[in-house]
């Protein structure tokens, strides 16, 4: 598909042809890429032990942060039979996944992949999880909110810089088309329907290209060099858990991981309208980030780490001082171990799905790695600074108070991402 | 506390309210919102002009009552901490929309419980946005923001209402724990908002006073108790940049709070309308004899009996006892014209109260 030039005629094109072939975040992968170099192809026995492993996989900006693949998709998917699966289905499943593995090099050029299964799933068993496996069927982790659990069986996640490969793999999946990247893939919609399809994207760039997404004012305030529809960089490596730290040690799961995915309705027009870069710097990072004048632009000179940590213990007094206090700030304060080890490895990325609806939205999918889910609780429950409303009437349920002004949460779902070689519908305690 | 109809036009529950009381004229919007007037005084003062409202719908969903109101598009001045600042009108706003949150049982309005607003028009969304906690003079306490819509037509207004996170005593204890959303139809037209009353006030202008609160069988008003009807011993009352402090001691403090000592409770309402004024930073010290006999916060507290208050539990109140109040944070509610110089706001200070024990 040619991309060669600003005028109307390829634009129009690339528009024509994106949406053919499937949706919103198609028109944002093409537009954002058409290379015509091939996808690297995958050898099954290449690939790392866990699902989830990423980081060695992909790009790293110049701090060694993580640069997370620019294109997602998550398919949200229901098993056509019931009860258990017969090891038809598994072998069914197992194929599907090990041509996604040949079809594709497993990095940011080819294809990131993993499917996880949600409690709702391991409940057509009739033996349940090892006592070490914490995956609760999804609750509301604020005063406020009221989200659509996602309790579909299970959440396949496709991750990509080539939007091309990602497409492929996609529709390879639904069974709109027979092979992928030259593999033959025998469908996923043998073994299950597509309950819910949700695409994103991340990375400097897209979200400036996205900006007329309802939820973002007209005056274009997303900068170019923003990853995220905020305009801050997020996800520094000194922040973010290891993914040694958020595997599974022991048991049939070794290797594994547990996965909460959220989806959050975004609307940044009092975000960018009414709040001065400085009080933005106050909600997202902490006041003192804004007092010692600590970020700049979309916060690329913070390098590895944000330094929220030295922040975490002014809340009060901030929330004194300044009558406001930062997102970071708050959710650091419990997304640390007794050793000072972050415990949840993120890794969000952003959308224009309004889920349920055509709409072009700005919306953020948010998918958390951790050993335990209640460790994700925890740290999202600190995040709503309840006991800084106490403190002072100046922070409020959702003014003032980070960024809860501008979220909305409207979907949560807990899977559990077996280690590769429990990946095909596991028994909840496999062998 | 609901307060009775004292002047209505149009139907008890859907018609648009007018205000009550004020020798006013009466005119239609067109004739322009007048400025901001010129040397208001610091405190409650009499607006250039008061917009009526017209309800969209209510209803009653687990522990709350929820009433959608709506009106032109207003000016009011947002208040965060120490700062207040003015939010005008912009050029896509079509109404201000007010919302009220009250508990059905006792129709108690309930401050502080956090409000957001999403709009939608045929399944498709128009805004939503986290609303502000407001305080104007007809209708003293409720959640308000303006809104662009698409023109006229029939619209969902879904109003999440969060848990309270505010110290709730007696029967209130372990009530409001619990968010809820509900959907209220709002059928909009151009033509029936430019019906709501817009009333200018001429002469009265920027002279201390406030207008009437308006009144609706349906609606809670957000009036504080009248101090005849507070529990307890009231010790006195004073008065700071308009907020008025009526402190009432109890023998005991309300079920819910421990301790068996005397309880002091400080409601806090608006002159001339008596409204409750909600979510100060208040302080207080209790003397006797030269020695300081208990030093510290009043805590946002919402009690069935005393309505929302400010409390502490205090050693003892003996006859020529001194208590002095500190509001450290001003009320953090937004303001409608008329209360936007009061209570701290633009002009700032809010000066201590004293009361001694007769």
């Amino acid at each position: 598909m040619p991309l060669d030039g600003d005028s109307d005629r390829s634009r129009r094109d690339v528009l024509k042809a994106a949406v053919a072939i499937g949706g919103a975040s198609a028109l944002s992968a093409c537009l954002d890429r058409s290379s015509d170099d091939p996808v690297p192809t995958g050898d099954p026995d290449a690939k790392p032990s866990r699902q989830h492993a990423w980081r060695a996989h992909v790009g790293h900006d110049d701090h060694g942060n993580t640069q997370l693949p620019r294109h997602q998709i998550l398919l949200y998917v229901d098993f056509a039979f019931d009860g258990p699966p017969s090891a038809d289905d598994r072998d069914a499943l197992a194929e599907t996944l090990d041509a996604l593995d040949r079809a594709y090099a497993w990095t940011n050029e080819g294809l990131l992949h993993s499917i996880a299964y949600s409690p709702a799933y391991f409940d057509r068993f009739d033996e349940s999880l090892p006592a070490g496996i914490d995956l609760p069927e999804p609750t509301a982790l604020s005063p406020f909110e009221s989200p659509t659990f996602d309790r579909q069986d299970a959440v396949v996640h496709l991750a990509s810089d080539r939007a091309d490969a990602l497409l492929e793999a996609d529709r390879a999946l639904r069974g709109e088309r027979e092979a992928a990247n030259g593999v033959t893939v025998r469908p996923l919609t043998d073994v299950a329907t597509v309950d819910s399809r949700r695409t994103g994207f991340v990375g400097a760039g897209l979200p400036a290209q996205h900006q007329d997404a309802a939820g973002i004012p007209d005056s274009e305030p997303v900068p170019e060099a923003s990853p995220l529809f905020m305009g801050f960089e997020a996800g520094f490596r000194g922040n973010q858990a290891t993914e040694d730290y958020v595997t599974l040690e022991s048991g049939p799961f070794a290797g594994g991981t547990t996965k909460v995915i959220a989806n959050l309705r975004q609307r940044l027009d009092d975000w960018y309208e009414e709040q001065s870069y400085e009080e933005r710097v106050m909600e997202m990072f902490s006041p003192g980030h804004a007092e010692d004048g600590l970020v700049e632009g979309v916060g690329d000179n913070l390098g590895d780490d944000s330094g929220i940590d030295r922040f975490v213990d002014a809340l009060e007094s901030d929330a004194r001082t300044y009558g406001r206090v930062g997102h970071a700030q708050k959710a650091a304060r419990a997304n640390r171990d007794a050793e000072g080890n972050v415990r949840l490895l993120r890794r969000h990325f952003e959308s224009t799905d309004d889920i349920g609806s055509d709409q072009q939205v700005a919306s953020l999918h948010f998918p958390s790695l951790q050993r335990r889910v209640s460790e994700f609780e925890a740290v999202r429950r600190a995040m709503n600074g309840t006991d800084l409303t106490e403190v002072t009437p100046a922070i409020r349920q959702r003014v003032n108070n980070g960024i809860l002004e501008y979220i909305f949460v409207r979907r949560r779902g807990n899977f559990l991402v077996p280690p590769r070689r429990h990946r095909a519908l596991p028994t909840p305690r496999p062998d | 506390m609901k307060r009775r109809a004292l002047l209505r036009t149009g139907g008890a529950l859907a018609g648009s309210l007018s205000l009550a009381g004020c020798s006013s004229l009466i005119e239609t919007r067109a004739a322009g919102v007048p400025p901001i007037p010129e040397d208001r005084p610091d405190g409650v003062y009499y607006p250039g002009h008061v917009e009526g409202m017209a309800m969209a719908g209510m209803t009653t969903s687990g522990d709350y009552g929820v009433g959608l109101f709506y009106s032109y598009p207003h000016r009011f001045w947002n208040v965060n901490g120490d700062d207040v600042s003015l939010t005008e009108v912009e050029s896509d706003d079509a109404v201000h929309l007010m919302a009220s949150v009250w508990d059905p049982e006792t129709e108690t309005v309930l401050p502080d419980t956090g409000l957001s607003a999403e709009i939608y028009r045929d399944g498709s969304l128009v805004s939503q946005e986290t609303i502000y906690p407001m305080l104007s003079q007809p209708m003293g306490f409720h959640y308000g923001a303006n809104f662009g819509l698409e023109g006229d037509g029939t619209y969902s207004v879904r109003l999440s209402v969060g848990a309270m996170s505010t110290r709730r005593t007696g029967d209130f204890a372990g009530r409001f724990a619990e968010p809820t959303t509900v959907e209220i139809p709002f059928e909009y037209s151009e033509s029936a908002k430019n019906d709501i009353s817009f009333e200018r006030f001429d002469e009265r202008v920027t002279t201390p006073g406030a207008v009437d609160p308006m009144a609706m069988d349906a609606l809670p008003n957000a009036f504080a108790p009248p101090e005849s009807d507070l529990p307890g011993t009231v010790l006195g009352s004073g008065t700071s940049d308009d907020a008025r402090l009526v402190v009432t001691a109890l023998e005991a403090p309300p079920a819910g709070i421990d301790g068996d000592a005397a309880y002091l409770g400080v409601s806090a309402r608006t002159r001339y309308n008596r409204m409750v004024i909600p979510a100060m930073g208040l302080s207080g010290s209790l003397t006797r004899d030269g020695e300081t006999v208990y030093e510290g916060p009043f805590a946002r507290t919402l009690d069935p009996d005393l309505g929302y208050h400010y409390g502490a539990v205090v050693d003892g109140v003996e006859s020529g006892d001194d208590l002095t109040l500190s509001v450290d944070v001003q009320p953090q509610t937004a303001r409608h014209e008329g209360y936007e110089t009061a209570f701290g706001g633009l002009k700032g200070g809010m000066p201590d109260v004293t009361v001694r024990v007769a």
